[in-house]
């Protein structure tokens, strides 16, 4: 009698159980799906921006604390007093031009996808970024750096980046908006058709803004290019 | 030299500049530095003899020699955007040499210095390049 009893109670958890296995394992293998190297939003090419701007475009007005607004205008006048070269600007000096400005250069760069990492190889001063999607956080006790520490995941059609440990050495977009060592940026890259790919900015540094902003740039897809080298310093001064 | 020496200077060049350029020129671009430190509102077309041609990073260089209104030789130091950039618009490093006459057309430093960042060039064959690298 036991034995039938605990016989029902097995077959019963196991018809009850049964359909939660299922969606489980079916979770799971969407899950797994989405994120296999085959399944993956196909963001890979080299794009290129289909027009200069020297912002980033920011979608409002940058909510500047005092002291990054004067810093704009500070820089803004100096550009335009300068010699060409001699400015204040850091990449004048082949120092990096940190993130976002890194994709506001006027030079193609290339997304290269691998199973636990985004490769993005820019062709101005060489650069690279590493984005790791392996589910790793940033580290602790970052040191800061010009191009920053990247991590993403993929959500849906997009891959979203978020980027910490920057110094305070690089200007946002070529026309100096300042940044703090707290900057943290977002960054939602998404295919919008074949040949379009869209980011969307989000500047989050409470020490130079009072509150996040964003902006938007597109780029092309450069079918027949590939990536090649540039020397920044090789001939970089005014004779 | 001051910006508006310059401008009177080359007025008849500018005038003849304006005319043929401003239609066209929609977006001036710089490719190594923010840009800024040319006077991107008044294109401006030079022509001139060749006197060295630098292939090289992050600037395509050509040296100028243009004669001003009194037949003086001033020299011009032209900066194009990089070598990459320029082949992929039709450029070829060897397409310059000292000795070519060219017309250049592009934006003055506003410092006064005899520097232009290039936009378009047209060698003696009549041949036209963009000189930034993005059509």
């Amino acid at each position: 009698m036991r034995n039938l009893f605990m016989a029902f109670v097995l077959a019963a958890a196991g018809l009850i159980g049964l359909p939660i296995t299922l969606a489980q394992t079916a979770q799971h293998a969407g899950a797994a799906k989405t994120h296999s190297a085959s399944t993956l939003p196909d963001l890979s090419g080299v794009w290129f921006m289909p027009e200069y701007h020297r912002t980033l475009l920011p979608k409002e007005d940058p909510p500047f604390q005092p002291w990054a607004e004067a810093l704009l205008k500070k820089r803004d006048l100096e550009n335009n007093t300068a010699d060409p070269d001699t400015g204040p600007d850091p990449i004048e000096r082949c120092i990096p031009p940190g993130v976002p400005r890194i994709m506001l250069q006027p030079f193609p760069w290339e997304i290269v996808q691998a199973k636990d990492r985004v490769i993005m190889i820019f062709e101005y001063q060489a650069l690279t970024r590493q984005i790791f999607t392996d589910g790793r956080g940033h580290p602790k006790d970052l040191d800061s750096t010009y191009m920053g520490h990247s991590i993403g995941k993929y959500e849906a059609d997009s891959l979203v980046v978020d980027t910490v440990g920057f110094n305070d050495k690089t200007w946002l977009d070529p026309k100096g908006l300042p940044h703090s060592d707290a900057l943290h940026v977002i960054e939602r890259i998404r295919r919008v058709d074949h040949d379009t790919l869209q980011v969307d900015y989000t500047i989050d540094d409470l020490k130079a803004y009072t509150k996040p902003w964003t902006a938007q740039r597109i780029f092309k897809l450069k079918p027949d290019w590939e990536i090649k080298e540039y020397v920044c310093a090789e001939n970089n001064e005014v004779k | 030299m001051q910006p508006g020496g310059i401008a009177m200077k080359y007025s008849r060049v500018i005038a003849i500049a304006s005319a043929m350029c401003v239609l066209w020129i929609s977006v001036p671009l710089f490719a190594h530095h923010s840009g800024s430190a040319f006077d991107q509102e008044h294109p401006v077309t030079l022509k001139g003899t060749v006197s060295s041609f630098e292939w090289s990073n992050p600037h395509v260089f050509i040296a100028l020699d243009v004669k001003d209104d009194k037949g003086e030789v001033e020299q011009w130091r032209v900066e194009a955007n990089s070598p990459n950039m320029l082949t992929r618009v039709g450029w070829k490093k060897d397409m310059i040499k000292e000795g070519d006459q060219l017309a250049v057309t592009g934006f003055l430093a506003k410092t006064g210095r005899k520097i232009m960042r290039l936009h378009s060039l047209t060698l003696s064959n009549g041949q036209q390049f963009d000189g930034e690298g993005f059509k």
